[in-house]
């Protein structure tokens, strides 16, 4: 690392590829902290975590147990024999609380402009804001069915508003600053288990259906643009490109991705004649009637899939270039969000459990995928598919993992109610021993030579 | 092996190939253990084929199930990607099972055509009538929707080229087994290879029973070369289509040990 530090110096290491290379090691060297530990006051399954994207500093849990609560993780409430950092919660928020939920909360957000909000949604079908420093209930939406994943656009400066997947087929946006709900987004056919805002624009939300589809929306406009089918695909980075049309297949699918739906698929062979007789004796014995629609839209009747099963988590990596989108028929897909199309990358042997939502952390280089599978983590390299490591460490099924960018630790919460912290290798501590406010280790002490 | 020299792209090609499935023949008798990892996807299929067991009752021609070949060669994302330009190139064809909940199995076009050639006569047999619509199926929509499923729309309207479609039309092909209804959507129809139901069940029970022979063993393990000669009761296919199958979709896992292969149920 000296060496990476003069290079540096010199001119010829890059500040930010030095920068990139140390987190790089970092994540690589990713173990169960020896000296740090996170006290879970959960009596229930942990369901959703997440750390606050101001400062990195709170973490926040929801729980099956209807409780929600905030650790502060750089700065340790008390010392176990001064080397083990215990960070005990800082409150929380269950059912004893007068507005609190009543059934288990499935995912708990912070407010992304600062800390001084979040926002949680729970199976009792509300999604309440709280403020932080009172703990009290600022206001609360009424959602028509249980509320599976709730997600606040990081990048918006035009907007706040809430959106929230439940088991109603219509995907609803909530307003913090009007109180009401201000879009309603049909177009799935079933619940929607996961949501994510795009990483690259403030006005495009993604969703993921217990129908198997994954649709985008602009918000903007009514209607989606763009549905993902994994039969659409492309080898390698960039779109397979003109061949299908080149082969004068029938298939109306045309390669760009906003597809519009085909009026009328032309056949092979085709002659003027058979085309007259086509038109005339078109009637077909049952059959959606074809729609017209604005130009960019895709058709509600569009039913591709992205999995064979329900899509369990949505996660976009950083550079809004790629979505990563895991499904109940335990497979992992990686999709290029330009083209929509599905870029065939084979994540190795994993079982996802099939009925929860989970939640996936991707390194802030788009290198890695962390992905719970079973009562493991699995962490996956994106572009090639092949395990990178696993971290067992839980006792039941993991359900959510959260990568902190700037420590570059990873916090996983499952169904044993246990928060584990997984974090580089840290350099040895020689000797602690007792000061003034504690236990504290001598390498942080003065040691002046008199 | 004529077969396979015509459908092979150039004369070169064709004569590694040729060596490669003799060889491959000959090592069918060595077994699992020295040809279970392989650097190419095609030479990989066309083996696995060349090794599909003879079934005596039903008359079945060579499939490939998609974990066999995850457990043949080593990088799954290069598989997804030969198979998805094979599949292009109309070299063969995928086909969802209902055995499971990612089950594809992969089938050359001429063994493809050549069951459904089967399964047409048969039914010839039985009714004269309307069996122009196999006609129109194998010209029409083989031939252009290269996907798992098709919805009832398209069906309707490839089919159209060859005449009017009715209602029976779309039975006849059902009842034939080369379609199937899903069943979360009416509208959608799955392909499927027909007369395969019964060694389906086959596999499933055969899946069944190397899982549960291994798990009541006291360490859950047995070596590779042994193991490989155990007789299957409950499945017509053979031991070595299982031990893909399985290796692939992750339910066992071979360890190298100084004697050989080890597999072992994987605990996850």
């Amino acid at each position: 690392m000296w060496k990476a530090v003069k290079d540096r110096e010199a001119g010829f290491l890059l500040p930010s590829s030095f920068a990139t290379r140390i987190r790089s090691h970092r994540v690589a060297s990713l173990d169960l902290s020896n000296h740090k530990e996170i006290v879970s006051p959960h009596n229930g399954a942990i369901n959703s975590l997440q750390v606050d994207l101001t400062e990195e500093r709170y973490l926040l849990s929801g729980s099956s147990d209807g409780s929600a609560a905030v650790y502060d993780i750089q700065h340790a409430t008390d010392y176990e024999r001064g080397l083990i950092a215990k960070h005990k919660s800082l409150f929380v928020v269950d059912k004893q609380h007068n507005h609190g939920h009543r059934y288990a909360i499935s995912t708990a957000v912070w407010y992304p402009v600062d800390t001084g909000l979040f926002i949680t949604g729970s199976f009792d079908h509300y999604i309440k804001v709280w403020d932080t420093n009172t703990t009290q209930v600022v206001m609360d939406f009424k959602m028509p069915g249980k509320v599976y994943r709730t997600a606040m656009s990081s990048i918006a400066t035009t907007h706040m508003l809430i959106a929230a997947g439940s088991t109603d087929v219509q995907v609803r946006l909530c307003d913090i600053a009007s109180g009401a709900f201000t879009h309603t987004l049909s177009g799935h056919r079933d619940g929607v288990m996961s949501l994510e805002w795009s990483t690259s624009s403030e006005w495009i939300l993604v969703t993921g259906g217990c129908d198997g589809a994954i649709r985008f929306w602009d918000i903007r406009r009514a209607g989606c643009f763009r549905v993902l089918d994994q039969a659409r695909s492309q080898l390698g980075r960039r779109p397979l490109a003109e061949s299908t049309s080149k082969k004068g297949s029938v298939t109306g699918q045309s390669s760009s991705a906003k597809s519009m739906v085909s009026q009328r698929r032309i056949p092979l062979g085709n002659e003027t004649k058979q085309l007259r007789a086509l038109h005339k004796s078109q009637h077909l014995p049952r059959g959606p009637v074809v729609q017209r629609l604005h130009p960019g839209l895709s058709s509600t009747h569009n039913r591709a899939v992205a999995h064979y099963g329900a899509v369990t988590g949505l996660r976009a990596t950083g550079d809004g270039m790629y979505l990563l989108s895991s499904g109940s028929d335990s497979r992992l897909r990686l999709w290029d969000v330009d083209s929509g199309y599905n870029t065939l990358v084979n994540f190795e042997a994993m079982r996802l459990q099939p009925t929860k939502a989970l939640q996936l952390a991707v390194t802030q280089d788009s290198s890695l995928v962390f992905v719970p599978c079973l009562s493991t983590v699995k962490a996956y390299d994106v572009q090639s598919g092949m395990t990178f490591r696993t971290f067992c460490g839980h006792y039941e099924l993991v359900n959510c993992c959260c990568l902190s960018s700037q420590d570059q630790e990873l916090y996983t919460g499952s169904n044993d109610r246990q928060i584990l912290v997984w974090s580089p290798a840290s350099p040895v501590i020689a000797e602690v021993e007792e000061g003034k406010g504690g236990w504290v280790s001598v390498a942080d002490q003065d040691n002046w030579s008199d | 092996m004529a077969a396979e020299t015509s459908r092979s792209f150039g004369k070169k090609r064709a004569r590694d190939e040729e060596s490669v499935l003799d060889k491959g023949d000959a090592d069918g008798t060595l077994g699992l253990e020295n040809n279970l990892t392989l650097s190419d996807t095609l030479i990989a299929l066309q083996m696995m084929r060349a090794q599909f067991p003879n079934i005596e009752k039903v008359a079945m021609q060579p499939f490939i199930l998609r974990s066999q070949l995850y457990s043949s060669v080593n990088d799954r994302t290069q598989v997804d990607r030969d198979l998805e330009s094979l599949k292009e190139e109309k070299v063969l064809r995928l086909f969802k099972l209902n055995t499971g909940q990612d089950d594809h199995a992969i089938m050359f076009l001429d063994d493809y055509l050549k069951q459904v050639a089967l399964a047409v006569k048969r039914l010839e047999i039985k009714n004269q009538q309307d069996i122009e619509v196999f006609e129109w199926f194998k010209k029409y929509v083989i031939e252009t929707k290269l996907d798992v499923s098709i919805d009832h729309q398209e069906l309707c309207s490839l089919l159209s080229c060859g005449g009017e479609v009715k209602d029976k039309h779309v039975t006849l092909l059902i009842s034939a087994g080369l379609l199937n209804r899903q069943l979360i959507d009416p509208n959608m129809y799955w392909f499927t290879i027909p007369n395969i139901g019964s060694i389906l069940k086959g596999l499933s029970q055969g899946r069944k029973e190397l899982l549960s022979f291994l798990n009541r063993r006291k360490f859950k393990e047995m070596l590779l070369a042994p193991l490989e000669k155990k007789q299957l009761r409950f499945s017509p296919l053979d031991m070595r289509f299982h031990l893909r199958d399985l290796i692939g979709s992750g339910h066992l896992k071979t360890v190298q040990t100084p004697t050989g292969l080890l597999v072992r149920v994987s605990k996850d």
